[in-house]
């Protein structure tokens, strides 16, 4: 093995420039899928750990499955007195997102974990260490315990007033005390009475947490204890904190299976410019492989001496990889947090998971091996005789029939499976479209590259130059073929991602103009991701109304609900489902959804009935397999319901969430909810918008935590934090395009290593260095018209094949739009990569001393 | 016993009427310590009989055994084991890898065969230094002339201790002065290490340090000659020779 | 012919008596066993130069033996030298007792052509490897000029393989040609008419 390692590391630095090129490819290919793998469970991590509390520190911990509050009376009670239960306490703890610049200009702060708590049993449960002041007392009122670095971060202390949005307006409560900050980093910590916390919320005898110290310290009693607390409450709860993702999982998934797929994308390219690289290595190697072999080699150290080279490189490039993707991840965590912090109130820290580092091991060093293993069997099928040929002797390329013949199948079957309108044949065929596409590339070739050198022709009208170019090309269809591929497969994501991206903009915006139509929004500081957003209750409503010139208010109620396993078919956990309250009777007068099963009409009339009836957005009904008439079980604070479905539709700030709409009646009965966190206002006939605006920002005043905004303002803003999002996905577009410059850059200068006789010869004959230049720029110039060709083909079918996915998987409807930027882009960057791949290598045949190319071996 | 024995041995490429005999039923023994010359024109199976000879190739008929193994009874992988252990290649393009240095290209062998390798480095230093190298051990084979590349190809093909080395045209990319040195050595591996040289080459002069020169025609011997040195009549030829010229 | 060129080259050197011109000579042609000069001719050879002029008594030398008479070039000398350095060697191949040997066999069929050239070939061979083994005995070091002087006989002996070659490769032609017979010539008195 040592022998092969040799070996593998001599050949691979007699050729530093291709070694580094190629080695590049599987670097760019593993920085994506690492770097991606470290901001999305980043961005989860930190959106989890922003919504759920800390726990561990008690024995027990008990909240509803929904995490939303309940009587106390009816669980704590009914527990209290099981044997076995030492302490036990129940408090009541909210995550309270602030308004921005809420404690002054860039405060850190963006969200609080306000508690309740009891004073006189909480410090036998928790041990608090107080390092100022004193901890809570019975009777308190609004004084609160706060955590030191909370303190610090406001620079408040002892005896200063901290100021609270709640759903009664702002309240101040006096510091009476510190304690430590908490050894998770997440939401600092408020402690009030749970007295005083009830009264701020609103929720008088409600708890959310119940926390209890058991007796025993052996581990079946207290798994009995456990069990006879489980029986008592039923299965609503959930045991040892919150288990329950957050809605926004759903969501995050769709995007992690998007980045993925760009670093699959990536890896593939990558593993394309190794084989092709192989290929010619084999080629280039013949003879001294056949040396080997008639010295030897067994066929099995011929195969394991390119392996081991392919191993090499695949180790040096995950590594490289590894170390850019982490760096990657880092900036995307930097550069993406002032973005996820003003939308959704979220602050991240990278997370790299074992698992992460695996998977990027796995893939970049497994698909350098898998793209030097056909090259590998062929040098090991290279019989001795080969060493006594005269060196050189460049081995023609057929094109197999066979492989043409399986790609028409294979782009036959795909467009078959994007008819049927089946998501799952739909992306199937994406798949095998771009592998039909890359087997058919080698009989492509040859008309392709006529017609394009016919178009060079006129360019370079004397010479030659493109003549010599073509017939290059046509000589090696194959390898050509692999390079156009490689161009292809990045361009075909340019064009298909921009597809995408145009027909998805478009379709939002044009949902958004229908739901958030309104002259008016109140918004809460986190938008679609509610669970933090601290709410108002009707009083706010009341005034707004009362505000002359205000003709409709609708307000939105939210409560955070799960589908019991038992309710869908095809999934096995628990489903989180956001529950959003609406008004039947003024929501569509303001708003209005999209609806895929079922009108607007007889929705909200049925909503308006008072019944248990709602109506599931789109991805909910996906996920769960729901149709209209279904009737489904909601988990509530007052225990399951029944829901019959009446419509399935949803409005644009939810489409990516499980979302389920009730009636606002039914939400105070079942949810004990009665909170406002959105509204949108509409304007009375006449009425002066400006003067409005300046009346209702006075009411608003007291609220910090929403925001006043105008309906067309918020449209912008929101069209801008989309686009916002998508320049993410334009930054990993560019990253994708880089490994096809790799692999043209690649495959020209491995062209031009393997005729530098040649090049000598036209150079003796009489080429200048001009038109030896001109040849290899216009060779390049033919492989990125062939790469751009096909991109542009199959990215419109990619993109077509996005579309009708997301249409086909039920998220929502989207109308395609075709990407004319998007082409044009590709073309541009094609053609430009073109050139400058060639740049380098077409400076190198130039510069060949005639003689010495002459001598060449 | 022979070192080698190729009973009826032929080779046919192509089928029908393209089919070439490029070797009709060669009989052929050769023993340790001999020096074999093959010559004849080109195209007469010279090569195709040293192909044939060293495992690199099967025979369209007949049988080859080195050392008493019949190569026919072989797998490939043996029969690489084989040449490997005991039979030496030198090759007119010399086929260095470009890469490696002289010890290592001299090495190449042993290290395929898993050897030691402070062991395999002893016996190149050794070798190399035999053939002449011993100021070169480091170098690549673009910083060696053609002839100093050939003598690390022979100290490649000698660094196992076959008992068999096959050289096809040796000194095919030498200079004169060059080809003699080369066959020079060539001749020493077989009289003073008693190895068996088989060398294919068109060059009379490089074919006359042989002591038995095979003549291929058609694919057939027609030829066998045995030069053994008749010290006597020498001397007596030479001055006759002078006295023809002058 | 040339032995006598050769003499007045060795006088021109430096006059010397008979006996050191023969030691001198076989010096130069590497012994005895290459070309062998007898006393006589060495002798006869002065003696004939004497007379033309070309060669001049230059002293007598006497040791203990009997008196020695020294030879010296003189100017016809030199100038016959000059005029022997100045003009070509005639190569003298033509008469080729191989040549003979073939065309007998072809003519006569007593004899396999193939055979012969075989034969031929064998002999060839066998002084070839005979003469590359007595060169790889020599030391270049000191003896250079009989290395090359070895090396011409080997080159001539390669000529005449590469010649035996090219007649092997068109034998067959040959034997489709009509042989070379002599212009027939009636036999004794023409016949009446």
């Amino acid at each position: 093995m040592k022998f092969q390692l040799t070996l593998a590391a001599r050949y691979l630095s007699g050729r530093k420039l291709r070694t580094f090129l190629t080695t590049l490819a599987i670097v760019i290919g593993v920085m994506i899928i690492f770097g991606m793998g470290i901001y999305l469970p980043s961005f989860m991590d930190a959106f989890n750990k922003s919504l759920l509390s800390a726990s561990g520190q008690t024995d027990v911990m008990i909240t509803l499955k929904t995490g939303e509050a309940f009587s106390a009376s009816s669980t704590l009670n009914r527990i209290k007195r099981i044997k076995g239960i030492e302490t036990i306490a129940g408090s009541l703890e909210r995550t309270i997102n602030l308004p921005p610049d809420f404690y002054g200009k860039d405060s850190p702060v963006s969200a609080l974990t306000l508690t309740g708590v009891d004073p006189s049993v909480a410090p036998k449960l928790h041990d608090y260490r107080l390092t100022q002041g004193r901890f809570l007392e019975r009777g308190d009122g609004k004084v609160a315990v706060i955590s030191e670095r909370l303190a610090d971060e406001i620079g408040l202390h002892v005896d200063d007033t901290l100021k609270l949005p709640t759903p009664e307006g702002v309240v101040k409560l006096t510091i009476v005390g510190l304690v430590p900050g908490r050894t998770l980093i997440g939401n600092e910590q408020v402690l009030v009475t749970l007295t005083e916390a009830q009264k701020l919320f609103d929720m008088s005898g409600r708890i959310s947490v119940i926390e209890a110290n058991l007796t025993s310290q052996d581990e079946a009693e207290r798994d009995a204890i456990i069990n006879t607390i489980k029986t008592q409450l039923g299965d609503t709860y959930a045991f040892g904190g919150l288990t329950s993702g957050s809605e926004f999982a759903g969501a995050m998934q769709l995007g992690q299976v998007v980045f993925n797929m760009f670093g699959v994308f990536a890896l593939a390219m990558g593993g394309f410019i190794i084989f092709n690289t192989f290929r010619t290595i084999v080629a280039e190697r013949r003879n001294d492989i056949g040396m080997l072999r008639a010295v030897g080699a067994s066929r099995k150290t011929i195969l394991s001496l390119v392996l081991t080279e392919g191993l090499v490189q695949g180790i040096v490039g995950t590594a490289i990889g590894l170390g850019l993707g982490y760096l990657l991840g880092v900036a995307m965590i930097a550069g993406a947090g002032s973005i996820t912090k003003s939308l959704m109130n979220i602050e991240m820290e990278v997370v790299v998971e074992p698992l992460l580092i695996v998977v990027s091991i796995t893939l970049g060093v497994g698909v350098t091996l898998f793209a030097s293993l056909l090259p590998a069997w062929n040098a090991s099928r290279v019989t001795p005789m080969e060493v006594l040929r005269p060196s050189s002797g460049q081995v023609i390329q057929h094109i197999s029939r066979l492989a043409t013949i399986v790609g028409v199948v294979m782009i036959g079957m795909a467009i078959a499976g994007l008819l049927t309108g089946v998501f799952a044949f739909v992306a199937l065929g994406g798949v095998m479209f771009l592998i039909g596409l890359v087997l058919v590339a080698p009989a492509l070739v040859k008309p392709i590259a006529n017609i394009f050198g016919a178009l060079l022709a006129m360019i370079f009208a004397r010479g030659g130059t493109s003549l010599l170019a073509e017939g290059n090309l046509t000589r090696q269809p194959a390898r050509a073929a692999i390079t156009a591929s490689a161009t292809m497969i990045g361009l075909a994501i340019i064009v298909g991602a921009g597809g995408m991206m145009f027909s998805t903009v478009g379709t939002v915006m044009d949902m958004f103009g229908k739901s958030m139509g309104s002259d008016f929004l109140l918004i809460p500081p986190s938008v679609a991701v509610w669970k933090g957003d601290v709410g108002a209750s009707a009083t706010l409503k009341a005034r707004i109304n009362a505000v002359p010139g205000v003709g409709v208010v609708s307000s939105l109620r939210y409560a955070q609900s799960t589908l019991p396993p038992s309710a869908q078919t095809g999934s096995k956990g628990e489903t989180v489902v956001s529950v959003l309250g609406i008004n039947p009777v003024e929501f569509p007068q303001i708003s209005s959804m999209d609806f895929r099963q079922g009108n607007a009409q007889d929705a909200f009339n049925a909503l308006a009935a008072n019944d248990r009836n709602v109506i599931v957005n789109g991805i909910l009904a996906t996920a769960a397999n729901l149709n209209v008439g279904d009737v489904i079980p909601l988990v509530t604070p007052t225990g399951i319901k029944n829901y019959r479905i009446v419509a399935i539709g949803g409005e644009v700030l939810s489409m990516k969430i499980n979302t389920a709409y009730i009636s606002q009646a039914s939400m105070k009965s079942d949810f004990r909810k009665s909170e406002d966190i959105f509204y949108q206002v509409n304007l009375a006939p006449g009425a002066d918008p400006s003067t409005v605006e300046q009346r209702l920002s006075k009411v608003v005043e007291n609220y910090p935590q929403f925001r006043l905004v105008a309906g067309h303002d918020y449209t912008a803003e929101f069209r801008q934090q989309y686009n916002a999002i998508f320049g993410g996905f334009y930054v990993l577009l560019a990253l994708l395009a880089f490994p096809s410059l790799i692999a043209i850059l690649n495959t020209l200068a491995i062209g031009v290593i393997e005729r530098t006789r040649e090049i000598g010869m036209l150079r003796a004959i009489g080429a200048t260095r001009r038109q030896v230049w001109k040849t290899i720029v216009a060779e390049a110039l033919l492989l990125a018209s062939l790469g751009t060709a096909f991109g542009i083909f199959a990215g419109l079918y990619l993109s077509y094949v996005f579309v009708q996915g997301m249409s086909a998987s039920g998220i929502f409807k989207v109308a395609y739009t075709f990407p004319l930027a998007g082409v044009l882009a590709a073309i541009a960057v094609g053609l430009l990569f073109g050139v400058l791949a060639a740049l380098l290598p077409a400076r190198q045949a130039a510069s060949m001393e005639i003689v010495q190319a002459l001598r060449y071996e | 016993m022979s070192l080698i024995q190729a009973e009826n041995l032929t080779k046919v490429y192509g089928t029908g009427n393209t089919a070439v005999v490029a070797l009709d039923h060669v009989q052929l023994t050769v023993n340790p310590g001999d020096f074999v010359a093959v010559m004849g024109p080109s195209g007469c199976g010279k090569s195709t009989l040293l192909h044939l000879l060293g495992g690199l190739d099967r025979p369209t008929e007949g049988a080859v055994s080195i050392d008493g193994q019949a190569l026919a009874a072989m797998s490939d992988d043996a029969v690489t084991e084989l040449r490997r252990r005991k039979i030496g290649f030198v090759f007119q393009f010399f086929n260095l890898i470009p890469i490696l240095t002289s010890i290592e290209n001299a090495s190449l062998p042993l290290l395929l065969d898993g050897k030691n390798a402070a062991d395999i480095k002893q016996k190149a230093v050794e070798l190399l230094t035999k053939v002449g190298l011993g100021q070169r051990l480091d170098s690549r084979p673009n910083q060696l002339s053609a002839g100093q590349q050939q003598r690390v190809a022979i100290a490649r093909a000698l660094i196992t201790e076959p008992i068999l080395v096959l050289a096809d045209e040796p000194t095919g990319n030498l200079d004169t002065r060059s080809s003699d040195e080369i066959v020079d050595l060539l001749k020493q591996v077989a009289k003073a290490w008693g190895r068996a040289v088989v060398m294919v080459t068109h060059d009379p002069r490089i074919a006359a340090y042989a002591d038995r020169i095979i003549f291929l025609k058609d694919g057939k011997i027609v030829n066998d000659a045995h030069l053994e040195a008749k010290r006597t009549d020498n001397a007596e030829m030479v001055s006759h020779m002078m006295r023809t010229i002058a | 012919m040339s032995v006598r060129h050769a003499m007045l080259g060795l006088l021109a050197q430096n006059p010397r008596h008979g006996y050191e011109l023969r030691a001198a000579f076989h010096a130069l042609v590497g012994g005895k066993k290459n070309w062998d000069v007898k006393p006589a001719q060495i002798y006869t050879t002065l003696t004939r130069l004497e007379q033309g002029g070309f060669v001049a008594e230059d002293g007598i030398e006497q040791d203990s033996g009997p008196e020695k008479r020294i030879y010296g070039i003189t100017l016809a000398g030199r100038e016959l030298l000059a005029e022997w350095f100045a003009c070509g060697v005639e190569p003298g191949h033509q008469q080729d007792e191989f040549f003979l040997k073939l065309m007998i066999g072809l003519a006569s069929g007593v004899a396999d052509p193939y055979q012969l050239i075989q034969n031929q070939r064998t002999h060839l061979f066998q002084k070839l490897h005979d003469i590359t083994k007595q060169r790889s005995n020599i030391d270049p070091g000191r003896e250079l000029a009989m290395i090359f002087l070895l090396d011409k006989a080997a080159m001539h002996l390669e000529a005449d393989l590469r010649w035996l070659d090219m007649i092997e490769g068109r034998l067959d032609e040959i034997k489709r040609q009509p042989l070379p017979e002599p212009e027939s010539k009636p036999r004794g008195r023409p016949r009446k008419t």
